[in-house]
């Protein structure tokens, strides 16, 4: 999986015209580990057609605060470079990829 | 890693114990959490007249009997509370504080006891509200944090948060003496509701407002929406159809905590529907 971060995020994701999903975690966080395996396979799944990506928010404070993220893992769903959806906390596969097929 | 179960039961009620006996029956691996007593609220029952076959009975007899029951079918209660619990897609893990368990099918037998949440705590849950403050506490380095601790445990998860941030108060929900670093302010009064625009900015209480970048509230119980991330609820309950089954694949549900009326023998009942469900999913699934 693609690790971006504060000097990529414009390029890879304000800039893209597209849609990108960002998942902010932390090593130290408990749920994040648990949706890394469900992030891999969506993006398995789904990767041809939408842009995969994590973010480190401890090695990343300049994006992290500038998307006021207070609590992780939180996914953002970036369509041409704006936030079209947040989701907040673990959530199961299926809601996230029901989620991300209205974009693809 | 441990092995993986077929079903994991949260909750030691009738609903969870019936669950448990029918499972079993069916030669499943089964896993059990709760209280060694049980259930609280069983247990402080005087006198029960409408559970069938056992005419005037007392809750501590009729706990009696469910015990016997448990040991006759060789059934132990895991005494550990879950904290959360995760939807993998073909099997759950269930975090224990420390410990993880893996279960191919999850059934929800937790009750109805845990408290409502205060205004606005839905509203800005991830955006400055959050149920782990271990967990979240590295966000709010150098910010005001406000812990709402209902239990012991909080204060020990308030002295971590008190390293981290710039300012720390704590206000206890429950009397008791206070084992509390001394950068932390503790303050006696009641919350009543948190408030903010897009983020939380103030935890305001009966006599008082705070000022406060986050607010952690660390309860005895959670809602079964937050246990299960992504679980549907309906109107304060668990939403199920007619076999017990959640919206999520492999979940089920039984008991006080899927609606009313709270009885015992109601709760049983659904417990053994839940039960039959997970069995014919977990055998669907080979």
């Amino acid at each position: 999986m693609r690790q971006i971060g504060d000097s990529t995020f414009i390029e890879e994701v304000e800039n893209y015209q597209g849609v990108a999903v960002i998942d902010f975690w932390a090593a130290w966080c408990g749920p994040c580990k648990m949706l890394a395996p469900i992030f891999e396979e969506l993006n398995n799944e789904l990767g041809d057609k939408i842009k995969f990506a994590k973010v480190n928010v401890d090695e990343n404070p300049t994006v992290t605060n500038k998307y006021r993220i207070a609590s992780i893992p939180t996914i953002l769903i970036f369509k041409n470079g704006t936030v079209a959806e947040t989701l907040i906390g673990f959530r199961p596969k299926q809601e996230i990829k029901t989620l991300l097929e209205k974009y693809v | 890693m441990g092995k993986r179960y077929d079903v994991a039961i949260v909750g030691s009620g009738p609903a969870g114990l019936s669950a448990a006996v029918n499972a079993k029956i069916r030669n499943k691996e089964i896993i059990l959490f709760g209280y060694s007593d049980l259930s609280n609220k069983l247990i402080k029952a005087p006198k029960i007249n409408n559970y069938l076959g056992f005419p005037n009975i007392t809750g501590q007899e009729l706990k009696e009997n469910f015990q016997r029951h448990m040991e006759a079918m060789d059934i132990e209660i895991t005494t550990e509370r879950i904290n959360s619990i995760y939807a993998m897609g073909d099997y759950f893990v269930l975090m224990a504080n420390e410990k993880m368990y893996e279960a191919k099918a999850v059934i929800l037998a937790t009750g109805m006891e845990y408290t409502k949440p205060l205004k606005g705590e839905v509203e800005f849950l991830g955006r400055g509200v959050g149920y782990c403050a271990t967990c979240d506490a590295p966000l709010y380095k150098g910010k005001v944090v406000t812990v709402i601790g209902y239990n012991k445990e909080a204060e020990e998860e308030a002295n971590y948060v008190s390293e981290l941030a710039q300012k720390l108060y704590y206000i206890p929900v429950y009397n008791g003496d206070y084992k509390l670093s001394d950068k932390i302010e503790v303050i006696k009064d009641k919350p009543v509701e948190v408030k903010g625009e897009n983020i939380v900015t103030a935890l305001e209480l009966a006599n008082s407002t705070l000022k406060t970048d986050g607010v952690f509230i660390l309860k005895d119980s959670i809602s079964p929406g937050q246990l299960v991330p992504g679980l549907e609820m309906e109107e304060g309950h668990i939403k199920v159809d007619r076999n017990m089954k959640t919206n999520l694949k492999g979940c089920f549900a039984a008991g006080d905590c899927i609606g009313k009326p709270y009885q015992y023998i109601k709760a049983a009942g659904e417990g053994l529907i839940a039960a039959l469900s997970a069995v014919s999913y977990v055998d669907s699934m080979r």
